[in-house]
């Protein structure tokens, strides 16, 4: 037989992406020019049929042998339909497998000579046991990817006596891609087919599996959203239907209710209402819902015309601040003079008062007196370290977060508008470029403005008229002057050893006793003891370290008692070193006998008064003035004045002057670490010059005071009780004071003033003659004894 | 996804069939329009009647260019399975209007 008998020429349908399997009856598309006429040709016959062979290459728009794979399928065209010249529809069922010998013409459309390529028939146990699980696998696979396929799909794989016939439907329903479509489609065996769709499925199958699992996790994820919306509005339909309006719009009612029980003045209940018509047109979820709720709450809460009746019972009064502090006269004086103002005119001001004192003298205490003597409410804020002036005035309400100022909330919290507001460290304001909150206290604290205080929260003038302010600071120093101007000063001075005893009789030890649960049986301390305490253990103008020691005291009393032990404990002067561990600070420290060129000063600091020793020393052949100890600036100059006195008046105090010449003079005083400054140590440093110079040494009993001119003169200082008072707490019971001050020798108690010498000098020679005995005879002026 | 607009076909189409029922016999009907009674093969089997044969499109010659086609074409195959043997029934076939009837007459009891 020659090959053209035997082999069959058809036209050639080239196939991108798939392939055509025989059994099969497949929908096609054709639109290529080629193709096109390829159907045609094959239309044109009795038989209509063609062969159709997948290309390698999809891309390849006019494909020769080389593209094209060389087994195809020939194939009838049982249906087509034409809609346009250019495209065809075509249902063609695949009959045979063929092989492509070889292409005949690529002109005006492929043809190929074929010969047919019979399909496997192995068969066996793996062909079957294949063949049932690849059954298995695909209803898996289609009840998976379509829950809702037809039932007969699966009876109709099952039934599938062919096992190829089975392969070829599934490789065309998954879609697999053509290299694998090719593989079937080309193979030599049923097993080979039926293991590699086994596989495909196997892999498929997982795919599915957790894209169904992915699906409905999202689908679960989704429905608790919907779920809450769904209760949230069934929630909502609830309250409807019990009447309850929802929780945005009751509030508002609320606050509406609270306006109009409200004692409000007319244009801030205006304001309320506008704010209160702006929270009801908004939604409860927008941001500033709440910021207009907070700032309706403060409005209404305010004491705009809420104010306490004060107590002008005088007497009461009295009694119940001498109840509460010992002694502090002028003090109470002032506060009681006060109330007899309000009673003759109500209408009067409250005062700015300021408590100046070293800490622990009672002034944030006495400030609570005061309100519970007159019986307002007290509120009190610490000024200290605060820098950023929106504290006291508040930040405007188009911030976040923003609040009213402090004075403010004060007297919200205090629920009336003429509280006692005291101001703590008054003196400690901090100052930056955030603003200075010193300036913003001069508009608070000024009776002309503060009637319309306007915190830039509140925005709406709130009277500060009634309230009595109290401010207090350890130092008028750093307290700017226009603030200073408006307050009235009241200095709460050091206490004395008798004044600090009697302090603790009747305030600290029933105090601290009462803490630790013993009756005053149980515990006694004796003068001596308290004595010993005040001078050895603690050094300070107030009161805090001598509580803490009575506490500490009492503590261990307490565990005395606590442990079994029975008698009544008295504390005396030896018992302290066990109680309270050993002695501190020895008593002062005078020191017995003085070098030349030591003479002993007086300093004012912020905790009281203190004593302190000029050292001046010769050094030969060295230059000029050294001075040390951190001085300050005035200090320094007040020491070169001092040489300069001496140096001038070398003669008359007989001291040589090649001394000044040869000599360089270091003037040092300790201790060393602590900063110091004034001028009030002029006459010690003239007195301690004079006295190295001379080789003379100066008494010890005697401490002294005073600034100088170059004259001679000797100028009034300030701080005479505090440093009266160190320097009796150091022992020393003989005081130079400038004759200026003998005035104030008044605010000294009088135990003191008793005790102790005073003398008052003009002129720097008196100062000399009465410390150095050596120099008063060559210095015959007169000085004044007290 | 893939739902099978593919599905198994057979190289050889079945046209259309109706069976009746006549009191000596059976009538049956096939739907054989344009089939020329000379390419048609009646074969009788026991219960089963099969019809064989083949549609020419008989247009070709016309030099015409297929714009659709719904018709099926080339061979054809057809078997009804009756209730009784009728093997042994004789049978004549005429065409009448495009249909093909097959009239068995006797043959056996049901």
């Amino acid at each position: 037989m020659s090959e053209s008998q035997t082999l069959q020429t058809l036209p050639v349908l080239p196939l991108k992406n798939t392939a055509l399997f025989p059994f099969l009856m497949t929908p096609l598309s054709v639109g290529r020019p080629a193709s096109l006429a390829a159907v045609e040709a094959a239309l044109a016959t009795e038989k209509k049929e063609l062969v159709v062979v997948a290309q390698r290459d999809p891309n390849v728009e006019e494909p020769t042998q080389d593209d094209l794979y060389t087994v195809g399928t020939k194939a009838i065209v049982r249906k087509m339909s034409r809609p346009s010249d250019e495209l065809m529809e075509l249902l063609v069922l695949g009959v045979e497998r063929v092989v492509i010998v070889r292409l005949e013409h690529t002109e005006p459309y492929l043809t190929a000579k074929i010969q047919p390529l019979p399909l496997p028939t192995d068969t066996g146990t793996e062909v079957e046991a294949l063949q049932r699980a690849i059954v298995e696998l695909a209803g898996k696979a289609i009840s998976l990817a379509q829950p809702q396929a037809p039932p007969e799909l699966a009876r109709m794989l099952a039934s599938s006596e062919d096992p190829l016939r089975l392969v070829f439907l599934l490789a065309s329903m998954f879609s697999l891609d053509l290299a694998k479509e090719q593989k079937l489609l080309e193979c030599e065996s049923r097993v080979d087919a039926l293991r590699l769709m086994h596989q495909y499925l196997s892999y498929e199958v997982q795919v599915l599996e957790l894209r169904t699992k992915i699906a409905s996790e999202a689908r679960s994820e989704m429905s608790k959203e919907q779920r809450e919306y769904l209760l949230r509005q069934q929630m909502r339909a609830i309250q409807q239907e019990l009447g309850e309006r929802n929780p945005e719009q009751a509030e508002v009612d609320l606050l509406r209710e609270r306006l109009e029980k409200a004692d409000l003045p007319e244009d801030v209940r205006k304001e309320v209402e506008r704010e209160l018509g702006r929270l009801e047109r908004l939604p409860a979820a927008a941001p500033d819902f709440h910021v207009i709720r907070s700032y309706i709450e403060l409005v209404l809460e305010l004491p705009w015309r809420v104010s306490t009746q004060d107590n002008l019972d005088i007497a009461n009064a009295r009694q119940v601040l001498d109840e509460d502090h010992y002694d502090l006269k002028e003090v109470k004086e002032r506060i009681l003079e006060f109330l007899g103002v309000m009673k003759m005119n109500p209408s009067a001001k409250a005062p700015i008062l300021c408590f100046v004192g070293p800490p622990g003298v009672g002034k944030t205490s006495l400030g609570q007196s005061i309100a519970r003597a007159i019986g307002r409410k007290f509120e009190r804020m610490s000024l200290g370290g605060l820098h950023d002036e929106a504290e006291l005035r508040g930040h405007r309400r188009t911030y976040v977060g923003a609040m009213p100022g402090r004075l403010i909330q004060a007297v919200r919290r205090a629920g009336s508008n003429n509280p006692v507001i005291m101001l703590d460290e008054v003196d400690k304001l901090g100052r930056d470029y955030r603003g200075d909150p010193a300036s913003a206290l001069l508009e608070i604290l000024d009776p002309e403005q503060n009637k319309s205080f306007r915190d830039n929260y509140l925005d709406l003038p709130f009277s500060l008229a009634n309230v009595f302010f109290i401010t207090t600071a350890n130092t008028l120093d750093s307290i700017p002057g226009p603030l200073l101007d408006r307050m009235e000063i009241l200095r709460l001075a050091g206490y004395t050893e008798e004044e600090k005893i009697q302090i603790a009789r009747r305030y600290l030890i029933p105090r601290q006793l009462k803490e630790a649960g013993l009756s005053d049986e149980q515990l006694s301390i004796t003068d001596e003891a308290l004595k010993k305490i005040i001078g050895g253990y603690t050094r300070e103008a107030g009161l805090r370290r001598l509580e803490r020691a009575i506490a500490r005291i009492a503590r261990k009393t307490a565990l005395k008692f606590a442990e079994g032990h029975g008698e009544p404990v008295v504390i005396r002067p030896e018992d302290l070193v066990e109680m309270l561990g050993p002695q501190p600070f020895m008593p002062e420290d005078a020191r017995k006998t003085l070098p030349p060129g030591v003479a002993t000063g007086l300093a004012w600091t912020e905790t009281g008064g203190d004593v302190l020793y000029l050292e001046a020393t010769l050094l030969p052949d060295g230059k000029g003035l050294t001075l040390t100890g951190q001085l300050g600036e005035v200090m320094q100059e007040s020491a070169k004045a001092a040489q300069s006195y001496v140096w001038s008046h070398a003669d008359e105090l007989g001291i040589d002057l090649k001394l000044f010449r040869d000599a360089g003079v270091h003037l040092h005083v300790p201790a060393g670490a602590t900063p110091k400054d004034g001028p009030s140590a002029g006459v010690t440093a003239v007195v301690a010059l004079a006295s190295m110079y001379t080789k003379q040494p100066v008494r010890s009993d005697t401490a002294m005071t005073g600034e100088i001119t170059l004259s001679g003169l000797v100028l009034p200082i300030g701080g005479v009780k505090e440093k009266v008072l160190a320097a009796r707490r150091a022992g020393i019971r003989r005081v130079i004071l400038p004759k200026a001050n003998e005035k104030d020798l008044r605010d000294v108690p009088e135990e003191a003033r008793n005790e102790m010498q005073f003398i008052f000098a003009e002129r720097i020679e008196d100062v000399i003659v009465n410390t150095i005995p050596a120099l008063a005879e060559r210095l015959a002026a007169p000085a004044q004894t007290a | 996804m893939f739902f099978p607009s593919q599905s198994f076909g057979e190289a050889v189409w079945r046209p259309a069939a109706d069976v009746y029922r006549r009191p000596d016999g059976w009538l049956l009907k096939f739907d054989l329009a344009g089939v020329s009674p000379g390419d048609v093969v009646i074969s009788v089997e026991g219960r089963r009647v099969t019809v064989r044969g083949v549609r020419r499109d008989n247009v070709l010659d016309e030099c015409c260019t297929c714009y659709r086609m719904e018709i099926t074409y080339s061979e054809f195959e057809r078997t009804v399975d009756l209730p009784c043997v009728v093997e042994n029934a004789h049978w004549e076939i005429e065409f009448n209007n495009g249909m093909l009837l097959v009239r068995l007459h006797g043959g056996g009891a049901l």
